[in-house]
């Protein structure tokens, strides 16, 4: 890609972060006061995101859907561009948990897809990839403790359902309980997650320049990202909780140990 | 000194019969008076509840307690002994321990486990206690049995269960929401049934209770009861998405509640759980609603259905409670034996000091004036010599107390030192 054309872009991404921590704050602490400014950023970040689309079609004298960066560069621009519409013609705010992170990230790729960058030191690099590992730990950890009280959620959900005798130990967390639990566990592991999503791109374009996107380990860590993402989404949105949301937690936390599978092999990057 | 228990309770004679028993609070006082000036009576308790009258005394070993106490609950009662007898029973020592332990454990109640009755027997021990009615072996034996109660509960849990349809209702929905301070409460249908459970879901800890019903006067005088709001009936469904709990009792011959408008109302309050205790016969709310998600629906049959799984399980834990009170019963006779040696051993114990002392002072004037030191060893010597004298007796009798020929064992010790002299 271009340089200015990159840039651009990069700044771009900067603005479309405000929707993300909008976002983040919105799914800890189900409100935000910061709609207002993390849209007109938004906006701001569309406007500089098309700018850097215009000028690399100029440069180059086509369009720039050649590879994956670009393809999601441009499928970030055309979200961002549409939710900008429901949003002009419907008002419609609670979509923007949703789109804004998925804007960001898609952006955030497109954006490392040249990776000119190099690693300043080599601590920095290890620093770095410590940041991005105990990120997704705290998330895989905030999610385990989630599927913990889905089982335990079903399993006394049943029991009331069935009605065949007190469930037994009063002890025992009520329904509402455990439902809290999933909801506050759900958004905590989400938060740390995205952002190790985050580190980690960014450490992984810098370390294997534009190849990292094809290493499968990367696309897995992705898909599980987004279904985290629709999840969140889902339970924000349209008040998905219960039984659904706790089934949805166990699917995850199943995904998400295929994707710590996938990366066991990145401990080994840690030792000297 | 003999222990004896005699009474009725529901398995033997029917409700008209235990309130011609009953003594009301006015009338215990006079009662117990009564009962321990009777000849040959030490002590004396009386047990009235709905379920059960029981005349409990101790006695010393010459008098047959049992005609004492019938003659007295028919002339307190104004009743025929000949009327009487065939509802009675009675316990004698062991087994009258054995009965007032699984009295005070809820053993022996019509609901086994029933938390009540344990609080009547405290209610009763205190009357005796306040009209000096109490104060030997049957206060060891009250203190003992209430401790035994509290055993029984812990270590087998009989209380845990709730048995009572409205009860149970109110267990189910700590079991959805935790505490239920927060929870708010409609009640569609304000008949004697949903009164009664809306009082155990107040004395849960329910704040908010909100009620309808197509009768204005009958709303206004359960949410006056209540504390509560009054929801006009037309428009009850528009108030549904914000409760918690909905207690529906209407006399309506239909569904009040369907599944699709179920559906709109858990959709509106974002899928927070909800909870539909439907008690009315017909039913008010149609049993598909229970196949939604996040709306647990329990009819009056499902209810009971429950209440019937948890009296199969106390039944299962009166079992171990047996075993335990067997255990406590037998530690019971034989902690009451050996308060029966204790006076021997003590008279044994002065009969021996007086002889030593007797001695010492017989012998002293030949011995001189003696150093303290002197003095001392003297006394450790002659002690010394009385107490590894006085061991093998007083643990004989002690061992003896809790066997059958205890009696005979005291008898022949107090011969052998002369202590009735």
């Amino acid at each position: 890609m271009h340089e200015l054309s990159i840039l651009w872009l990069r700044v771009a991404a900067g603005f479309y972060s405000v929707g993300m921590i909008h976002a983040l704050l919105l799914a800890l602490r189900r409100t935000s006061r910061l709609f207002p400014p993390a849209l007109t950023a938004f906006g701001v970040g569309a406007i500089l995101h098309a700018v850097s689309i215009i000028e690399q079609t100029t440069l180059t004298g086509h369009f720039p859907a050649n590879n994956f960066f670009e393809s999601a560069s441009l499928c970030a621009l055309l979200s961002a561009l549409l939710y900008l519409f429901v949003w002009w013609r419907y008002r419609l705010r609670n979509l923007c948990m949703f789109i804004f992170p998925l804007v960001f990230l898609l952006t955030l790729i497109g954006a490392l897809g040249s990776a000119p960058a190099r690693w300043a030191d080599v601590r920095v690099r290890e620093a770095w990839l410590l940041v991005h590992v105990v990120l997704v730990l705290a998330g895989y950890a905030a999610l385990a403790m989630t599927g913990v009280a889905s089982i335990a959620y079903l399993i006394r959900e049943r029991q009331i359902k069935r009605k065949e005798a007190l469930p037994s130990s009063a002890e025992a967390p009520a329904l509402l309980t455990l439902d809290e639990l999933i909801g506050r566990g759900m958004t905590m592991g989400f938060v740390f997650i995205t952002l190790g999503v985050v580190a980690g791109s960014t450490w992984a374009s810098i370390e294997s320049g534009a190849r990292w996107i094809r290493d499968p380990r990367i696309l897995i860590s992705l898909a599980t990202w987004a279904l985290y993402l629709v999840m969140v989404f889902l339970r924000a949105s349209a008040g998905w909780r219960g039984r659904k949301a706790a089934v949805m937690v166990i699917a995850l936390a199943g995904c998400s140990a295929v994707t710590w599978a996938a990366h066991t092999g990145l401990r080994k990057l840690l030792t000297p | 000194m003999k222990l004896c228990l005699t009474g009725i309770n529901h398995r033997t004679a029917p409700v008209d019969v235990r309130e011609r028993l009953a003594f009301d609070a006015n009338s215990l006082g006079p009662a117990l008076a009564d009962l321990v000036a009777r000849p040959g009576i030490s002590e004396g308790l009386i047990l009235s509840t709905c379920n059960r009258v029981e005349v409990s005394v101790t006695s010393e070993d010459s008098v047959d307690p049992a005609p004492v106490i019938e003659r007295f609950l028919a002339e307190r009662r104004g009743v025929e002994p000949g009327w009487l007898a065939p509802y009675l029973y009675r316990y004698e020592d062991a087994d009258a321990i054995r009965h007032l332990f699984r009295v005070a454990s809820s053993l022996d109640s019509m609901v086994v486990g029933e938390p009540q009755i344990l609080g009547q027997l405290k209610a009763a021990y205190a009357a005796a206690k306040a009209h000096g009615a109490v104060g030997g072996w049957m206060e060891a034996v009250l203190t003992r049995a209430f401790s035994v109660a509290k055993r029984v509960r812990t270590e087998t849990g009989i209380g845990e269960n709730p048995v009572s349809v409205s009860s149970t209702a109110v267990e189910l929905a700590r079991r959805i929401y935790g505490s239920l301070a927060e929870r708010r409460v409609m009640v569609i249908g304000a008949g004697k049934m949903a009164e009664l459970a809306v009082r155990h879901l107040r004395s849960a800890g329910v704040q908010r209770i909100y009620v309808t019903n197509r009768t204005l006067e009958r709303a206004r005088a359960m949410a006056e009861a209540f504390q509560g709001v009054i929801v006009e009936y037309d428009r009850f469904l528009d108030s549904l998405p914000e409760m918690d709990i909905v207690l529906t009792s209407s006399a309506a011959p239909f569904y009040l509640l369907r599944k699709d408008q179920m559906r709109r109302v858990i959709e509106a309050r974002r899928r927070r759980p909800m909870f539909l205790i439907d008690i009315a016969v017909p039913r008010n709310v149609d049993p598909a609603v229970n196949e939604l998600d996040n709306v647990f629906l329990y009819d009056i049959d499902d209810l009971g259905r429950v209440a019937d799984a948890n009296l199969g399980r106390r039944r299962q834990r009166a079992e171990l409670a047996e075993r335990i009170i067997a255990e406590e019963v037998e530690r019971m006779v034989n902690r009451l034996k050996l308060r029966e040696v204790a006076p021997t051993i003590i008279s044994m114990q002065e009969r021996l000091e007086q002889i030593r002392q007797a001695e010492l002072a017989r012998y002293r004037s030949r011995l001189g004036p003696l150093t303290p030191a002197q003095e001392e060893a003297l006394e450790a010597l002659t002690r010394g010599m009385l107490n590894k004298f006085a061991h093998g007796p007083m643990a004989e009798l002690r061992r003896r107390a809790a066997q059958p020929e205890g009696l005979q064992t005291i008898e022949i010790i107090r011969r052998m030192f002369r202590l009735d002299d």
